[in-house]
């Protein structure tokens, strides 16, 4: 069976080349969709993506990239939205068992290269495919202070200062490289500004308050929040006073 | 685990006797970054090019290189994910022996069980090989430093000096040219900066590339501080 010319396309299993179809053509898949970007600055993480409800008549508390995975960690997944919210669902019952466990909150890091280790199991076994969705799992560990990872289909994940995902991933990583000696020094109302108008930046518009969410956890004891839309305008407003200035 | 729609093996031999699978997983080997180790004297030194694609990512904090026990490390060059899995299980494995015998599991036996694991996801149903090679150093029961290299299809091969990855055979000529079989360790650690040198792309330092060195029966990651040093004196 394996014989067959096209079959490493079907499953994970080496090309000629080296290299796995499947993983490459779950990367498309997972990169369509929305574009994320997290930042993590001095003291505090964001995380900022689009919100696009295709209906007006559903309800838009319910369309949403940003999910909490424990109280002091969250995380935007863009990509399939099923996927997405089964990566979700995983993750939360990791970090619970994890606590459960070990008697304290799952680091960040921790939770990262967890389900970067599950999610490379689908590349190695022929019986599941990958899940075509990438996370950006933000937190702020007691030892090691703001955190950013990129968690993707194929397993891999890094920790970042700042890091993008989706269609406009590249865009927007060209961005943040160019600021990323100063954003380190950046408090929480920075950091967000800065997410926001990297998004707008690369998607060409500005935005008003419905169509982004915005999630962010300030300082060691900070927890994750999902910002209102009242908070989001505050933040617009500023970005765009300091832009007439 | 075990599905019965996949309970078959993936790699199979093709018409002319090869395991293709094995083969093409070898060329994943030779499309990751440059690893190398050097087996001294009184020591080993393994190293890897950490280079990454973008200046966001907090390269301090990213390890290729990993202790498996308190004399024993590993670096690879291949698929990172598939590595991690790897590490994982080598140290569950040291754990049991140090559990069961008392002391540290020796550099071969450790190397054994981990070519055994990657022979397994070579006739294992529903599995591809994994798709990277390892460079492991560390010492024997009686202190004799070992440097070994696994491959994806579970061979292992004890080397006096290696490369993998890309740009290998470079590499490795560079080091048959230089190594001497009473070498010492800190010669073998600037040799194995000179040579990861040879074919870095861009400028190397000591933020790129990460090295990890057994001296005296202990394996430890140096630090960029350490490493700075050794570049500083072969400047």
């Amino acid at each position: 069976m394996s014989r067959d010319s096209n079959y490493d396309h079907h499953i994970s299993i080496f090309s000629p080349q080296g290299r796995l179809y499947q993983m490459e053509y779950c990367f498309k898949a997972a990169s369509s969709g929305l574009t994320g970007v997290a930042i993590r600055g001095k003291d505090s993480v964001c995380v900022v993506t689009q919100k696009k409800v295709p209906d007006r008549l559903m309800e838009p508390s319910s369309v949403t990239h940003l999910f909490k995975l424990t109280q002091k960690v969250g995380c935007c997944v863009t990509g399939s939205m099923a996927d997405s919210k089964s990566m979700v669902q995983r993750a939360r019952y990791e970090a619970g068992k994890w606590a459960f466990d070990n008697g304290y909150p799952m680091p960040v890091s921790v939770l990262a290269r967890r389900m970067a280790d599950l999610a490379q199991v689908n590349t190695q076994a022929a019986a599941s495919r990958p899940l075509a969705c990438i996370g950006l799992f933000v937190g702020v560990d007691d030892e090691k202070g703001p955190q950013v990872f990129k968690v993707d289909c194929a397993g891999h994940y890094l920790p970042f200062f700042a890091a993008a995902s989706g269609p406009k991933e590249q865009e927007a990583m060209n961005f943040l490289e160019k600021r990323v000696t100063d954003m380190k020094d950046f408090d929480n109302d920075e950091v967000i500004r800065t997410a926001i108008t990297c998004l707008g930046h690369v998607l060409g518009s500005d935005f008003r308050g419905t169509e982004i969410e915005v999630g962010t956890i300030i300082g060691k004891e900070g927890r994750f929040h999902v910002l209102s839309e009242e908070e989001i305008e505050s933040h617009l407003n500023a970005i765009a006073d300091d832009a007439d200035a | 685990m075990g599905d019965s729609a996949y309970s078959f093996s993936l790699t199979t031999f093709s018409r002319t006797g090869k395991l293709l699978q094995i083969e093409y997983a070898l060329n994943a080997v030779a499309n990751g970054r440059t690893s190398l180790g050097i087996c001294a004297r009184d020591g080993v030194v393994i190293a890897t090019d950490k280079k990454l694609t973008s200046e966001l990512v907090d390269v301090a904090h990213v390890h290729k290189v990993e202790l498996l026990t308190p004399s024993c490390g590993v670096c690879y060059s291949g698929v990172g994910p598939d590595f991690r899995v790897l590490v994982h299980q080598a140290r569950k494995s040291s754990q049991a022996y140090l559990r069961q015998f008392g002391e540290v599991q020796p550099v071969t036996q450790l190397v054994k069980r981990t070519a055994g694991v990657m022979q397994e996801y070579t006739q294992r149903g529903g599995v591809r090989p994994f798709g990277v090679s390892l460079l492991i150093g560390g010492v024997e029961a009686d202190g004799t430093p070992r440097l070994y290299q696994v491959d994806p299809s579970g061979a292992y091969f004890s080397w006096k000096a290696t490369a993998i990855g890309k740009n290998y055979v470079n590499a490795k000529n560079f080091l048959e040219k230089r190594y001497t079989d009473d070498m010492e360790l800190e010669d073998a650690i600037h040799t194995a900066l000179l040579t990861l040198r040879e074919g870095f792309e861009g400028e190397m330092n000591s933020e790129n590339i990460e090295v990890g060195v057994v001296r005296n029966g202990k394996f430890s990651i140096l630090t960029p501080e350490q490493i700075q040093d050794y570049l500083d004196e072969a400047n």
